[in-house]
């Protein structure tokens, strides 16, 4: 009796050793290079339900599945979102666009085409805008969409100033429905990227948020949230783990050849590459540098290369009442140190060649909204250090570093955030620096630090980007005097009178072609003046397995956008 | 009546450590630099009125500790009216406060995620105990050997290997058998009985294993040492002399004592294995507290932080407390001094 309890401890090592012996068989297959490729095929090729467990887990899943095979895309991303309220929900913004619509769609970077609205026209003044509304569209849920319920979403979002994009319509004076087609905005001042502006305002239904408070609409998580009109419906969502849509039979385009979008959550891009690999999945949002080599080589994943809205920059210290030293403002300083910096190295060791040089603020994806007419600053450390010597800055005292006229050596900070790539290209900054004698030792430091350095301009150069709006009014922005102020987004204290004023123009300038010209001057002032030494225009990387989907537009600059899922098809 | 005394001084300290860490826990994130408006706020353009709103709803409009003006004014109540004490008035009333990113109640984004780390962190520490002890104790029985050697071995290399490598590693080479991340496939529910469970069971098999691996370890170590050392003991040599067999000297003698060091072990890796399960949960996209802290801190949400450290240190704290109870049971000789 009392023997068999020792046994049983026993017994159980030999078990958990065999346990140990099991997975090693498991593993054996895959661990030979030939027939790695083998299982992960089929899996992708078999229906998506049916990883089938067990035989126990066939008859739930397996039923509606072989009754009609729904195409279903799973895509591997690793963050779906914070919340299914789009009011406050930041983190995955492309798949908010698959729920709801908006009167005007973005298309593909740059590119906008009408959406709930076929067409418009403005009043002269600028102020009057009247949409004619499509006919006989539906909410998911079924109840009609018209022009009222446009104008009742349009004055919702003005009356309870949503933080997503409730400012977008900052200057909406006036939205109403004169008749069921046609509706009618009056602006209190005219807007000049008003096109714009409306890709973000989506249509919420009145079934869903009427009667909330400000309260209640912070709190709201429920999955009805979700409503809209667009292509896909929300059906089920876990938080950290999945999230299911099917596409919406009533679009008022036509139904997508995607029947079902199922999100799977994974905590590190490795692991996603991992799961794409294995055919888990047939999508993936990001795709680490370090795994861009690995899926190059895979017959069945496609690379999906595109521009981005993205800018990498060098930002120096243009505050009048910055820290950084006197010999930074000069012009000089600014134009050698632009000469330094070896761009094409930072994009070929950083970015492993997929990224642009970069020259103005507005990136090339922003289409004629870039002034192509910039000449960018070669790379030429010769031609800096002239320009240093012609300046008067002049290494007295032989220790490799420059002094300016009152002796003080050309001594800057130079930060960016803490991560494995910035590392490596303030590196590669501060060696072409120390090239023309300027002493510039790499610092990283965490997030938090960084910002928290921008309210004093506590800093002389600090290696940053940004994520940029398809329109150029926000890379713009950025430099005005006012943004500057606590919780504005002025990085580097830049402050120009005829710069501010012409920021003002724009704004209000209607025609395409004259504020067209005024984004270029201004593009072409922040060239001379140098608050930011432009350094990339970095690409966006995805990956689908191309054995299961084709079809996917990359001029949209994401495979997951909405147009993109309009146009994606499975294969055969 | 003496262990009476022994364990409510036990608790008294339990509860003081308690009291210690929910102060730090809150001066931790407020020195943190940067303004936490900054953080959940992600628009560029924002009207400063949105921000107030914003920043009035998280309680951040409020003084950290308390109010010098309306000190100085003689209004007391609202000088107090602070960050501090709202977080301790939350606490009593069992709120952790809302997250930054989705606005949800910590509690409730806790309380969803404990249980699915339970359940990793159970299966993969109780495969690991039962190996480590078995193999402990057969090392220290066989002490010497080359079955010993061979033990001590693949204890030393699993304590030391790092568990996100040894995590990719199995993931690699189980890719296409079994699934490289998440929790369950997608669509399927508790309510669809056996199936949900298989299929979960199917995701739990490469982060057990990965977790059972790296803490046998540390088990065989501990279990082999303490056997080890009871076996040079004058009392099992007397238990030889009176001709017991082996298996009664290792079982009534041996073990009894040998257990002591393994209950701590035990206690304190299921304390700190809430939160220690980060590395296995992030490799293998666990939906648990591991990653759910992994992702707060990218995403800076420090609400989320905030609760998962106090329920970490609960954990730890109770762990310790449960330990020290426990040996004052089974070790005759911890008595109160």
């Amino acid at each position: 009796m009392r023997k068999t309890w020792f046994h049983a401890l026993l017994l159980v090592a030999v078990a958990g050793a065999l346990l140990l012996a099991a997975c090693g068989p498991t593993a054996e297959p895959t661990s030979a290079p030939a027939p790695t490729e083998a299982p992960a095929a089929t899996q992708a090729v078999e229906p998506t339900e049916a990883p089938a467990p067990t035989q126990a887990g066939e008859p739930t899943e397996a039923a509606p599945a072989e009754a009609e095979e729904p195409v279903t895309l799973r895509v591997g991303t690793t963050y779906i979102w914070d919340t299914a309220n789009p009011t406050f929900g930041w983190y995955n913004y492309a798949l908010r666009y698959l729920l709801y619509d908006t009167l005007v769609e973005e298309t593909k970077l740059a590119t906008l085409e009408p959406g709930l609205a076929e067409s418009w026209e403005v009043s002269e003044d600028g102020l009057v805008w009247t949409f004619k509304i499509r006919e006989g569209m539906t909410f998911n849920d079924g109840t009609p969409l018209t022009a009222e319920e446009v104008a009742w979403s349009l004055n919702w979002t003005i009356e309870n100033e949503p933080e997503t994009f409730g400012f977008y319509l900052a200057n909406f004076d006036e939205v109403v429905a004169l008749d069921p087609t046609t509706l009618q905005v009056t602006l209190s001042d005219p807007v000049g990227n008003m096109e714009y502006l409306l890709i973000y305002v989506w249509i919420l239904p009145q079934s869903v948020w009427e009667g909330m408070t400000y309260d209640d609409i912070m709190e709201f998580e429920d999955l009805s949230a979700g409503l809209g009109s667009g292509p896909y419906k929300l059906v089920d969502w876990v938080e950290g783990e999945y999230l299911i849509l099917e596409a919406n039979e009533d679009y008022f385009r036509d139904k997508p050849a995607i029947d079902r979008v199922v999100y799977q959550e994974y905590a590190t891009e490795d692991t996603m590459v991992q799961a794409l690999l294995a055919g888990e999945v047939d999508a993936i949002d990001t795709v680490p540098s370090t795994a861009i080599e690995t899926l190059r080589g895979e017959e069945n994943v496609e690379l999906a290369i595109m521009p981005s809205t993205t800018i990498d920059e060098l930002i120096i210290n243009s505050h009048e009442n910055g820290t950084q030293p006197a010999s930074l403002n000069d012009p000089a300083v600014r134009l050698a140190i632009a000469h330094a910096i070896d761009k094409q190295q930072i994009i070929n060791v950083a970015y492993l060649g997929y990224a642009d040089p970069a020259t103005v603020v507005v990136p090339t994806s922003l289409g004629d909204w870039h002034n192509s007419d910039v000449v960018d600053i070669p790379f030429n450390v010769e031609e800096g250090n002239t320009i240093l010597e012609d300046a008067g800055y002049v290494d007295s005292d032989d220790d490799g570093i420059r002094e300016d006229p009152d002796g003080n050596p050309l001594e800057y900070r130079l930060y960016a955030e803490d991560t494995a790539s910035n590392a490596r290209i303030l590196e590669i900054i501060s060696d072409g620096l120390a090239q023309i004698g300027i002493a510039a030792p790499p610092t990283v430091m965490d997030e938090d630090s960084l910002i928290a350095l921008y309210p004093d301009f506590d800093f002389d150069l600090i290696y940053w980007g940004w994520g940029l709006d398809p329109d150029p009014d926000f890379a713009m922005l950025i430099f005005g005097c006012d943004e500057r102020e606590e919780g504005g987004w002025n990085d580097s204290g830049y402050c120009d009178q005829e710069f501010d004023e012409m920021y003002v123009q724009q704004g209000i300038t209607v025609d395409h072609e004259a504020r067209r010209e005024l984004i270029w001057k201004m593009q072409e002032k922040l060239f001379e003046d140098r608050p930011y030494i432009m350094l990339t225009y970095p690409k966006t990387i995805q990956a689908y397995r191309s054995d299961r989907f084709t079809g996917f537009p990359v001029e949209a600059g994401d495979i997951l956008w909405k147009w993109a899922f309009l146009q994606g098809r499975p294969v055969e | 009546m003496e262990r009476g005394n022994y364990i409510l001084r036990k608790v008294t300290f339990a509860v003081v450590t308690l009291i210690a860490v929910l102060i730090f826990n809150f001066v931790l994130f407020r020195i943190l630099p940067g303004d936490p408006v900054k953080l959940i706020i992600h628009s560029p353009r924002m009207t400063r009125e949105a921000q107030d709103r914003i920043r009035s709803t998280f309680g951040l409009d409020k003084p950290i500790w308390f109010d010098a003006d309306q000190l100085r004014q003689g209004d007391v109540v609202g000088a107090f009216d602070s960050q501090f004490t709202a977080y301790i008035r939350n606490l009593f009333q069992g709120e952790l406060g809302i997250s930054f990113v989705s606005r949800r109640d910590v509690a409730d984004i806790l309380s969803e995620r404990v249980w699915r780390t339970v359940v990793l962190v159970f299966t993969g520490d109780l495969i690991a105990i039962v190996l480590g002890m078995a193999l402990g104790l057969i090392a220290a029985w066989r002490r010497g050997t080359r079955l010993d050697a061979g033990i001590l071995l693949w204890a030393l290399f699993s304590w030391a290997l790092p568990t996100f490598f040894l995590g990719i590693i199995l993931l690699v080479l189980a890719r296409g058998h079994l699934p490289v991340g998440g929790m369950v496939t997608p669509g399927l529910k508790p309510e669809d009985g056996l199936t949900y469970w298989l299929d979960v069971g199917k995701h739990l098999i490469l982060p057990t294993i990965t977790m059972a691996i790296v803490y046998t370890g540390e088990y065989i170590l501990i279990m082999r040492s303490g056997v080890m050392e009871v076996l040079t003991q004058d009392y099992i040599l007397t238990a030889k002399a009176k001709g017991l067999s082996t298996y009664r000297t290792l079982r009534d003698h041996a073990l009894k004592n040998a257990m002591l060091p393994m209950v701590t072990m035990i206690a304190l890796t299921f304390g700190y294995t809430v939160g220690g399960a980060i590395q296995v949960e992030t490799v293998f996209s666990w939906p648990g507290l591991g990653r759910l802290m992994y992702e707060a801190v990218q995403k800076r949400d420090y609400p989320v932080l905030q609760g998962s450290f106090l329920l970490l240190a609960v954990s730890v704290i109770l762990a310790n407390l449960l330990a020290e109870i426990l040996y004052s049971v089974l070790d005759p000789r911890v008595k109160p001094d």
